[in-house]
């Protein structure tokens, strides 16, 4: 446990570490670009170096492991000096692209230069120039006049997804970072280069030009919904006259789920927020048309005919398949609508493969699920599943199909297009009643007699629980679009019409509830969501090089606090 | 003054050709059945340590302390990394031991590596070296033949495998650990050190990277004992060393002499003085990594300590001479212009900084100097130094440091008259 | 893809080595010689071989002066014009070579058969102005030692 002096401050290290690890520990963030603490270690850009007594020349902290009684400045006049001339260095051929460049103000090179750089040139040799915004792979561009050789993205192309498709070519003042003639960078995980990159040179396609950081209103933290995997993420939301909008994507750093980093499938999803084709309005069926009607007259109707057909034919003839994209809240009080108000033991989430519970797996050994929920653990763990001897998916299909089951609900699942080794249309054409929800419209929907627009987890309060049984909060960042509703809304809409009180909407609220309830969720209180049962191990490729990434890193990718990678 | 040829006696073999019978003719090869399970090979550090020998490659540390930092009891294999990268503007003694005299080489190789516990050695010769390789290559091959290597050499029962490796050009690779990142298949770039190659170093394991001549030297210390050698020339400085002269000398060469010598005697006595009578204007010791000296130095002797005292280097013992003919601002930017090519481009005030120099003092040189461009550059040097992973940075900011130094009203007369007072050339060019 | 007999004598060298990677410069060399330059192609299969990326294999090959990553001409001249063959006159040769062929150091003639190359110290310096040809070094060069090469070479 050496105890180590750094600015004066005093920090006994938990074991052998880096003297800008134990710098963090105290919170002093040592500059620094070729670190990363998922990366391994490179030394070369030389912009951390310190002072440390003893020792003549002045020492890298990201490499330079602390002993006992150690003595650092980052501060000294000798310090200074060798970081302002390595800004200077950076600067030579730095092309002054900052009006035009995506990372003006949330720029380390810019915090820096302006912390601890020259204000003024001293060079008068023309900039050397390179070819700018190279389109590198479906995600990535890459201007290499802006490039500071840092070397990060190859490192992790590497050492992540492990495909090396970035190098850096020649050597000295020649060196270049490129890809390999002919190839490109598509690898899974491209789109981290991104944040890793601590200037400009590599850009995201999506977001180039989109905005500025201060334009950013609201960073709103969340979790991926797109596998089971849980990835947390940040929502940049920009606001528009015309409404707020989402923008950009970005993985938020926790060692236990994702570390540092994220797919890129979630990263760019932004575009499924704002797809144009999203369902905004209510719809009925009326012959062989769906034609718009308000919520209040949509309800009045499928209340009149719930009550009509468990009458004639028994609350067995209900049938309820929802899909585990939805969060724990939502599946309470489906639950709650499902088998203690309509009663009926036809419940479940399960349609694909992956979500039984022994059959998630690790699709690519790095981040990625097979289960492309989010939420079937929630499911499993909250009883969304047959009761007693209720049918499951492929029983309540088959029941359809027979003529058995009168009335199905399916949210968020597009039966026909998922299960196409089931006879699913005709089970679902024979139905008297069939209410679909979905973000857009599908070939489920098409056949449906009530189609309910669906909220994207941006635009809902709740959680889920990811593969490891990690609970995590998903935030709302956006009103929901149009007239959409929330599925609690919705059902407590129904329920009253049904003579029911479906209770508190309110996720905090229903969430209480769960917590007094037997079952995996019970005592767990809102604000101490912790990880329950059995943790699945991270793979060894986002784990990092070494334990040292417990501390967060604040602004150690530039700016203000909301560029930050909280938790 | 006549001093005892040893590493390059074979010169007074009249017709030698360098093979292995011939080698054995001139009194090669007999240490090896003195010291191969005969000697513990701890015994044999101690003699090394014993001699003085410092290493011929530039650093000048000291041998035997080197190899002693082996550790003696590692599980992983140990290794011995022969420096045959010589690239030091300004040094061809490498070049010649290795295309003339290659069996000395080889014979310190396996003393060396039965000493430090090695049992695959690896020869990096230089690319460039084409016809070098073709002689080292021969020379293992007649070596194994004669069972001077592979198993059980000598029924010593130490067993020994050597591995010839050429390079590709790049100079960054005789740095030793941009030398073991080149041989491991990557790019030639030095790595943080600690940890040092003794403790991590070819595939991370236990590693003594040694210069060609250095390795030559090994025979003789074994076989004539470290008293002996340690009594060659001044005590810190010890054996003998292989200087090559060059420039605007008569008789440019690699010159076998004791370090006591001093550089007149050098320049001189040995090479013949300033070649067409002109008179001697700057003299690098040491390679072009090391300071530039001045007529007013020529009575320093030619050991580490002394050429270090006088503001400069042994380095790799290069002696490059320049008459009053010469512009020292061209010398500047073809000595930059080369540390430019080289850099490794790992560190950022190397990269950058290398280029930096060598645009400033070429615009100088070019006649679109100013003012401020003389401090620029002493700053620009001060930033590049103490401050990189290893000291290429070092050796190319010093030298513009000391040209500066010296020679500033030159490069100053650069600035005033927006030309090159030597003309287009640079007068000697 | 790496010719059956070529992959015979890669195995060799890399048998050589503890690790693998170790001879992949030993083995640019060869199918440098083989292919005449690392062509793409080349460099892909090498990476394949090693089981590197195309990109980590270019990034080494990219580093050493005498790997060839463009096609060279028949004859490659590597002249030094570092320090001391500079003080002897060494841009008074690369003048010559490049106003006898009409082309700049670094191009190669048009009708491929002399590449012109600057290198750093060749390690000459006792016998400069030095210039390497075909691998072969030639000392104390000048422009009159030159054009008899250069004869030579062109009617080779």
């Amino acid at each position: 446990m050496p105890k180590v002096t750094i600015d004066g401050v005093e920090i006994t290290t938990p074991g052998a570490m880096t003297i800008l690890e134990a710098a963090k520990l105290a919170g002093i963030v040592i500059p620094h670009y070729c670190y990363h603490p998922g990366l391994s270690l490179v030394g070369q850009c030389r912009m951390c170096q310190v002072e440390a007594e003893k020792m003549p020349n002045l020492a890298t902290a990201c490499n330079t492991t602390v002993t006992e009684g150690m003595v650092v400045s980052t501060k000294s006049p000798k310090v200074e000096k060798a970081r302002r001339a390595v800004l200077e260095f950076y600067l030579l051929n730095h092309p002054l692209d900052c009006p035009v460049c995506d990372r003006g103000g949330e720029c380390p090179l810019q915090d820096y230069t302006l912390k601890y750089g020259p204000g003024e040139s001293r060079s008068v040799e023309p900039k050397v120039q390179r070819a700018k915004h190279q389109v590198l792979g479906p995600h990535v561009i890459f201007d290499a006049e802006r490039c500071i050789l840092c070397t990060r993205c190859i490192r992790f192309c590497r050492e992540v997804p492990q495909t090396g498709e970035l190098g850096v070519f020649s050597r000295g003042d020649r060196s270049e970072i490129s890809l390999f003639p002919g190839k490109i960078l598509d690898n899974a995980y491209s789109g981290n280069v991104i944040d890793l990159c601590p200037v400009g040179a590599l850009t995201s396609r999506q977001y180039r030009f989109q905005s500025r950081p201060w334009d950013l209103v609201r960073h709103t933290e969340s979790v991926c919904p797109l596998c089971s995997a849980g990835c947390n993420v940040i929502l940049d939301i920009r606001d528009r006259q015309g409404g707020d909008e989402l923008l950009r994507i970005r993985p938020r750093e926790n060692p236990e789920v994702n570390r540092w980093w994220m797919c890129d499938e979630g990263r760019f999803a932004i575009g499924a927020l704002n797809d144009p084709a999203r369902l905004r309005i209510f719809l009925a069926r009326e012959g062989e048309r769906q034609v718009e009607l308000p919520l209040d007259d949509l309800l009045s109707r499928l209340a009149r005919e719930i009550r009509h057909l468990v009458a004639a034919h028994g609350e067995g003839a209900v049938g309820c398949i929802v899909s585990a994209r939805h969060t724990n809240e939502e599946f309470s009080l489906v639950r709650r609508f499902f088998l203690d108000i309509l009663r009926t033991p036809h419940l479940d989430h399960r349609v694909r493969p992956a979500q039984w519970a022994e059959a998630d797996a690790s699709e690519d050994g790095i981040l990625r699920r097979t289960d492309k929920t989010a939420n079937s653990r929630g499911a499993r763990d909250l009883g969304i599943l047959p009761d007693r001897d209720g049918l499951d998916t492929t029983a309540m299909i088959a029941a359809a199909a027979a003529g058995r089951l009168k009335a199905l609900f399916v949210f968020e699942e597009d039966l026909v297009g998922e299960r196409g080794d089931l006879p699913v249309r005709e089970a679902l054409g024979r139905l008297e009643l069939l209410v679909a929800s979905s973000p857009v419209p599908t070939e489920t929907t098409a056949l449906a007699h009530a189609v309910l627009p669906a909220l994207a987890s941006a635009e809902k309060d709740g959680s889920f629980t990811n593969f490891q049984g990690r609970i995590q909060k998903v935030r709302r960042a956006l009103p929901p679009i149009g007239a959409c509703r929330s599925l609690p809304e919705i059902l407590h809409g129904l329920a009253e019409r049904l003579g029911w009180d479906l209770g508190d909407l309110e996720p905090e609220r229903v969430w209480a509830a769960i917590g007094e309830q037997p079952g995996p969720y019970q005592g767990i209180g809102w604000k101490e969501w912790r990880a329950i049962g059995p943790q699945g191990a991270l793979p060894a490729e986002i784990a990092g090089k070494a334990e040292r990434a417990a501390a967060r890193e604040p602004g150690s990718l530039g700016t203000k606090e909301r560029m930050t990678n909280v938790q | 003054m006549l001093f005892e040829k040893i590493l390059t006696r074979y010169q007074d073999v009249p017709g030698y050709t360098g093979t292995i019978e011939a080698y054995i003719a001139h009194g090669g090869y007999q240490a090896l059945p003195k010291v191969l399970g005969v000697r513990p090979p701890a015994d044999v550090i101690e003699a090394v340590k014993r001699s003085g020998l410092r290493g011929r490659g530039g650093a000048g540390f000291p041998c035997g302390l080197k190899w002693s930092f082996i550790p003696k009891d590692s599980a992983e294999p140990t290794y011995l990394v022969v420096n045959g990268d010589e690239s030091e503007p300004g040094t061809f003694k490498d070049r010649m031991l290795i295309e003339e005299e290659p069996h000395q080489i080889l014979e310190g190789v396996i003393l060396a590596s039965y000493a430090i516990g090695c049992h695959q050695a690896f020869l990096y010769c230089r690319g460039e070296f084409v016809k070098g390789a073709q002689v080292l290559q021969r020379a293992i091959g007649e070596a194994y033949a004669k069972g001077y290597l592979g198993r059980n050499i000598l029924g010593s029962g130490f067993d020994l495998e050597v591995v010839l490796h050429r390079g590709a050009g790049a100079y960054i690779c005789g740095e030793e650990t941009g030398l073991l990142e080149s041989l491991e298949g990557k790019r030639g770039q030095p790595r943080p050190k600690p940890p040092f190659p003794a403790i991590s170093g070819l595939y991370r394991c236990p590693t003594v990277v040694n210069n060609v001549e250095t390795l030559s030297n090994i025979p003789h210390i074994l076989l004539r004992g470290p008293e002996w050698y340690a009594g060659i020339g001044p005590a810190k400085s010890a054996g003998p060393r292989l200087f090559s002269v060059s420039g605007h000398v008569e008789k440019p060469g690699n010159y076998e002499l004791p370090m006591s010598i001093t550089l007149r005697q050098l320049i001189f006595e040995y090479a013949g003085g300033i070649r067409n009578g002109r008179r001697l204007k700057a003299v690098i010791p040491g390679g072009s990594s090391s300071p530039v000296l001045t007529e007013q130095h020529l009575d320093v002797t030619m050991d580490f300590d002394s050429l270090a005292a006088a503001g400069s280097m042994g380095g790799s013992g290069a002696v490059i001479v320049m008459d009053d003919t010469t512009c020292i601002v061209r010398v500047a930017e073809i000595v930059s212009r080369f540390y430019r090519h080289e850099s490794c481009g790992q560190c950022t005030q190397c990269r950058e900084g290398t280029a930096w120099l060598h645009k400033v003092l070429r615009r100088i040189e070019h006649g679109q100097g100013r003012k401020e461009d003389l401090d620029l550059l002493l700053d620009l040097c001060d930033n590049m130094k103490g401050k990189t992973i290893c000291v290429f940075s070092d050796a190319a900011a010093m030298p513009i440091e000391s040209y500066l130094k010296h020679f500033r009203d030159e490069f100053e007369q650069h600035v005033r008259e927006r030309a090159c007072p030597f003309g287009e050339w640079g007068g000697a060019f | 893809m790496i010719p059956e007999e070529s992959r015979k004598r890669f195995d060799e060298l890399v048998a050589r080595y503890p690790e693998r990677r170790s001879a992949l410069i030993p083995l640019l060399h060869a199918l440098q010689v083989e292919v005449g330059y690392l062509t793409p192609e080349a460099i892909e299969d090498l990476a394949g071989y090693l089981d590197l990326s195309a990109a980590d294999l270019l990034s080494v090959a990219s580093f050493y002066d005498m790997l060839n990553l463009e096609p060279v001409g028949k004859h490659l001249i590597y002249v030094c014009q570092n320090l001391t063959c500079s003080l002897l006159g060494a841009e008074r040769l690369i003048r010559h070579l490049e106003s006898r062929l009409g082309i700049r150091m670094g191009e190669t003639t048009p009708d491929g058969r002399i590449t012109l190359r600057r290198m750093e110290c060749l390690a000459a310096c006792g016998a400069g102005p030095a210039i390497q040809v075909d691998g072969l070094y030639h000392e104390q060069m000048t422009p009159q030692k030159l054009d008899a090469l250069l004869d030579q070479l062109l009617c080779d």
